[in-house]
């Protein structure tokens, strides 16, 4: 098969286990973005890793990933400090302020890759890869590095697990317990800005945002707790990770990152839509049984009162007159009511068409349901027929 | 009581207004003598790549004065002009692009410009004058000639004499000059041309395979006999795909080539890729050296001239191949004894 | 009691007789020459806080006046430019462990993924110190203290699906699970139900009892009387402190609230134990919150 013979392929299980390694980085870490509203950080980071990406590759060639890496990390790290001392200095707000530094840190980094480009001769050759990644050409070197660093992090963060939590969740109490928030606020900044700068080969200064957030917020539509939330996002980075590698090396020309962040998204979609109490289809699929169940307790309900207006329990009503009542046809509502066998059909006179009437369980279903508005007087405290549906 | 005036002063101011109109007339043909015996102003002379600068530099010798807006190492395909590019193109009397969509960011600027200032697309006018010897572009040169014309020696030196007529046109004192030096010119790249098909002749059949990381070597190819392949294609503005990595890997595998290549402007990471790839299918081949496609090398070197650049190309493809390099023409020897080579 | 298990401990510094680091021992919190500002702006200006142990203290005053910075000075969350604060006699970072706090139930996003258990859990990160995980036992305990507050039937449900009562009964199990000495509270009774109200003020009184001491900024100027007894007045600087019986004056009202301060009926300060319909007075207040 097809799918099998990708799988076989050494560039193909390459590109896969890296983008698989970043997604599960990027999904673990980018929960915590995502939980404190610093969901562009990631995006902060890494367009403000591009000054760094550029003077470590003036350092070290496009060969060595290692230089470029540690220039992303601490132009990353910088831009996260920026943040930091515009929030705290200044009257702006988190957003404005890492949007600043994004612009900001970006605009210094296409100045210096022009720059670069200039008169750095061939020592700039493939710089501009990173703007979009080059996932295609990632070797084993890369795969070593990339693992490394992506599990020292995620080792952090196990470690550093209720910490992390306390302060997400509620920064001022963690600090009554003793916990020192600054320094781990920074510590977690810092590891979103490893998970940023491992993915930026594969995918992109401009993409890797997506890898950060999408994973997780994914995974926010079906967890209930944080250690959920954080394992799923992991999986749904790698399954985004794996597809995306995937998908683009069954066509020529088609490339990775891209393709991985479109599979990130739908992943994204997908749970926005499905997930289980909290997924729009879901909600729409409540409002619907919740329509029926009022047009069934309705139909009861008149059965009942006419049958009150009649003084008889048994009287057989007419569907059309049901219909004048409801306000629209009736006929299938009823139809749903004899399979519960809450009501019968009856012939009154063949020219008069169906009747209706309730069986004993019917009748004290319909007694239930009138209840809570009150015992009244069947023909008294009635607006009068066809009431909107 | 009156003072009569004698005379002589108007007499003296008529010829006193002669002698100052022969003396000027004398400083003006003397001027004029001194002019015509100058040499005329070097034609400023603006060139987008170093390719088409180099050219314009031995066709037009001392008639012309010479700017490169694309240093060494530089991908033309991705080049975009900034303010101060832009100022100098619009203060020179003769602008020299390579044309056929090559400088793919400088389209419009040179539109612009175009309309003013002489321009001089030299590839494009090549391509008009030897339409049959060009090769059909592919991706995004779809349905136009590659542009990659620098790489066959023999088709770039007949923009030689198309470059003598347009410095010839702004200066025409400079005519036999440039015509003779563009003849010189065509002769070298003969000689080279030559040179280069006999060394590519020496490599075993079963090894004429280039590979590089784009598809800027298919005149090349063509011209001395080697299949090519690149990982990218023409232009060097898409991403390497997985699938370009597969495939090229797929046919080192088959061909059983000893060597692939890095090039100068590209990041040698596609190349290692396929490497790894061979190498995990029970092949393996070596890294034969850095080529020079879109770009010469630094200034000042041999490398630096198109004759440098091809001679080190070939060197290089040959020997890693396992073939023998040719013995250098007469006609060149001048040209290495000037660059210090053997 | 155990010592703080996160942060540098009280061994950092120059060493000091044992006397000169008691500092008002009699009291359950004190506070000296506090000041603290935004901006520029003094939010606390030369607060001076002496809380006797045992008393359930209420903290009030108009918006902006700075009883939320109070505690949260007290704790460390913001930094003063003057002040020192004792818990018991010893500054306050020796003593974290014996103090526990309950930040405004507003201040936290309630979608966090994560169990009314979950956050009563995290009130015992302080004993566990780095590196070891919340076992068992941590999980017993975190569940009597939700049996305390009402809420053991919760203990597996999202917070997000809470009410505000329940949810500020979660904050104040988090808050007992520690088993502190001193309680401060960041308005407790903000937008609770009426039995939540009662609960609360139940459940402090049981703190009286076992002899700690609450400190609550609270909102609502009508149920003062009635809920505390031990009362300062706030506005950027102490109006004045002590017993509510002495403190709560039209006087000192007025000099907090402004002079358009209007009193209702007697404002003869009713005691600590009288329901709250009958006695307190009610004020139309200089700023910008309703009188209910």
């Amino acid at each position: 098969m097809e799918l099998l013979a990708l799988l076989g392929d050494f560039t193909v299980r390459s590109v896969a286990l890296g983008a698989a390694l970043v997604g599960v980085v990027a999904g673990a870490l980018g929960s915590f973005a995502l939980l404190r509203r610093q969901s562009l950080l990631g995006d902060t980071l890494s367009h403000a890793a591009l000054p760094g990406i550029t003077l470590g590759f003036l350092v070290a060639g496009s060969r060595a990933l290692t230089p470029i890496l540690l220039g992303a990390l601490v132009s990353g790290a910088l831009a996260a400090l920026f943040v930091l001392l515009l929030t705290r200095a200044t009257r702006l707000k988190d957003d404005a302020a890492l949007g600043v530094a994004l612009s900001l840190f970006f605009a210094v980094g296409t100045v210096l890759l022009t720059y670069v480009q200039r008169h750095a001769g061939a020592a700039q050759a493939g710089l501009d890869a990173f703007l979009f990644g080059q996932a295609a050409a990632v070797l084993p070197t890369d795969l070593t590095l990339i693992g490394g660093v992506g599990a020292v992090a995620l080792l952090t963060l196990t470690l550093l697990w209720k910490e992390f939590k306390a302060v997400a969740f509620d920064p001022d109490f963690a600090r009554s317990l003793g916990l020192p928030v600054l320094a781990l606020e920074v510590v977690l900044t810092l590891l979103i800005a490893v998970a940023v700068v491992i993915g930026l080969q594969l995918v992109g200064v401009i993409l890797m945002v997506a890898l950060i957030v999408a994973p997780a917020a994914a995974a926010r539509q079906w967890t209930r707790r944080l250690e959920g939330m954080v394992w799923l996002a992991a999986a749904f980075g790698a399954v985004s990770g794996v597809v995306g590698a995937l998908a683009s090396a069954s066509v020529r020309g088609l490339a990775t990152g891209p393709v991985i962040v479109l599979a990130a998204s739908a992943l994204v979609a997908a749970s926005l839509l499905v997930a289980p109490e909290r997924g729009l289809l879901w909600h729409a699929a409540r409002s619907w049984g919740q329509r029926r169940a009022l047009g069934s307790h309705r139909v009861l309900v008149d059965l009942l009162r006419l049958g009150q207006d009649h003084r008889d329990p048994a009287y057989a009503s007419e569907q059309g007159m049901l219909d004048t009542y409801f306000g629209g046809p009736t006929g299938h509502v009823l139809r749903r009511l004899r399979r519960r066998g809450l009501v019968e059909r009856v012939e009154h006179m063949p020219e008069e068409g169906a009747h209706w009437v309730l069986t004993p369980a019917g009748q004290s279903q319909a007694r239930a349901l009138q209840a809570p508005f009150g015992d009244r007087e069947p023909s008294a405290g009635r607006e009068g027929p066809g009431e909107a549906a | 009581m009156r003072t009569p005036r004698p005379l002589r002063p108007a007499a003296g101011g008529l010829a006193r207004r002669a002698v100052a109109a022969i003396l000027v007339a004398a400083l003006a043909a003397s001027l004029a003598g001194i002019a015509l015996a100058q040499p005329p102003a070097p034609v400023r002379v603006v060139a987008t790549t170093a390719m088409v600068a180099d050219m314009a530099r031995e066709v037009g010798g001392g008639c012309v004065e010479v700017t490169a807006l694309m240093g060494p190492g530089i991908d033309p395909h991705l080049y975009r002009a900034s303010a101060g590019d832009v100022d100098r193109l619009a203060r020179a009397e003769l602008i020299v692009h390579n044309g056929l969509g090559l400088e793919g960011q400088l389209g419009a600027v040179l539109d612009r410009l175009g309309e003013r200032i002489p321009t001089l697309a030299l590839a494009e006018r090549v391509a008009t004058a030897a339409a049959d010897r060009l090769l059909e572009g592919e991706d995004a040169y779809e349905g136009r000639p590659d542009p990659h014309l620098w790489l066959d020696a023999g088709l770039w030196s007949g923009g030689a004499v198309i470059m003598a007529d347009a410095i010839a046109g702004l200066r025409p004192a400079c005519r036999d000059d440039v015509h003779a030096r563009a003849g010189d010119y065509v002769a070298l790249f003969d000689a080279l041309d030559a040179w280069a098909a006999a060394s590519v002749a020496s490599v075993p059949t079963g090894h004429r395979t280039l590979v590089t990381s784009h598809d800027a070597f298919r005149y090349f190819g063509r011209a001395y006999g080697l299949e090519v392949h690149g990982i990218e294609g023409i232009s060097t503005e898409s991403e390497a795909s997985i699938a370009d990595i597969r495939a090229t890997a797929d046919l080192v595998v088959a061909t059983g080539v000893p060597a692939i290549f890095v090039e100068s402007t590209i990041s040698p990471r596609t190349i290692e890729a396929v490497r790894a790839a061979v190498r995990d299918r029970g092949g393996d081949v070596a890294i034969g050296g850095s080529l020079y496609g879109d770009a010469m090398g630094e200034a000042g070197t041999a490398e630096g001239t198109i004759v440098g650049m091809l001679r080190h190309n070939v060197v290089t493809v040959v020997t890693a191949l396992g073939g023998e390099v040719a013995p250098w023409p007469d006609p060149l020897t001048g040209w290495a004894q000037a660059w210090g080579l053997p | 009691m155990a010592r703080p298990a996160h942060g540098l401990g009280p061994g950092m510094g120059p060493a000091v007789s044992v006397v000169a680091g008691v500092h008002e021992p009699s009291l359950a919190l004190h506070v000296e020459d506090l000041t603290a500002s935004f901006s520029h702006q003094a939010v606390l200006w030369d607060v001076d806080l002496n809380v006797p142990p045992g008393v359930l203290a209420a903290i009030v005053g108009p918006n902006g006046a700075g009883k939320s910075t109070l505690l949260r000075c007290v704790i460390g969350a913001v930094r003063p430019t003057a002040g020192h604060v004792y818990v018991h006699g010893r500054p306050y970072r020796e003593q974290r462990h014996r103090v526990a706090y309950v930040p405004q139930r507003t201040s936290v996003d309630w979608d966090f993924p994560t169990t009314a258990l979950d956050v009563v859990t995290m009130g015992l990160y302080g004993r566990l110190g780095w590196f070891r995980r919340p076992r068992r036992q941590e999980a017993d305990e975190a569940m009597e203290a939700l049996a305390m507050v009402g809420m053991d039937a919760f203990a597996g449900r999202q917070i997000a699906q809470l009410s505000g009562g329940q949810q500020q009964r979660v904050f104040l199990a988090r808050a007992l699970v520690q088993d502190a000495d001193l309680y401060l509270m960041d308005e407790p009774f903000a937008g609770v139900d009426a039995t939540t109200e009662r609960a609360i003020v139940d459940l402090l009184k049981d703190l009286r009892s076992r002899g700690k001491t609450v400190v609550a900024v609270h909102h609502d100027l009508q149920t003062v009387a009635a809920y505390f007894d031990w009362l300062a007045i706030i506005n950027v600087r102490i109006i004045a402190q002590g017993p509510v019986r002495e403190v709560y004056t039209a006087e000192h009202l007025r000099a907090a609230y402004g002079p358009r301060v209007v009193l209702l009926g007697a404002a003869d300060g009713a005691g600590p134990m009288d329901p709250p319909a009958s006695r307190a007075p009610a004020t139309g207040e200089g700023d910008r919150r309703p009188v209910t």
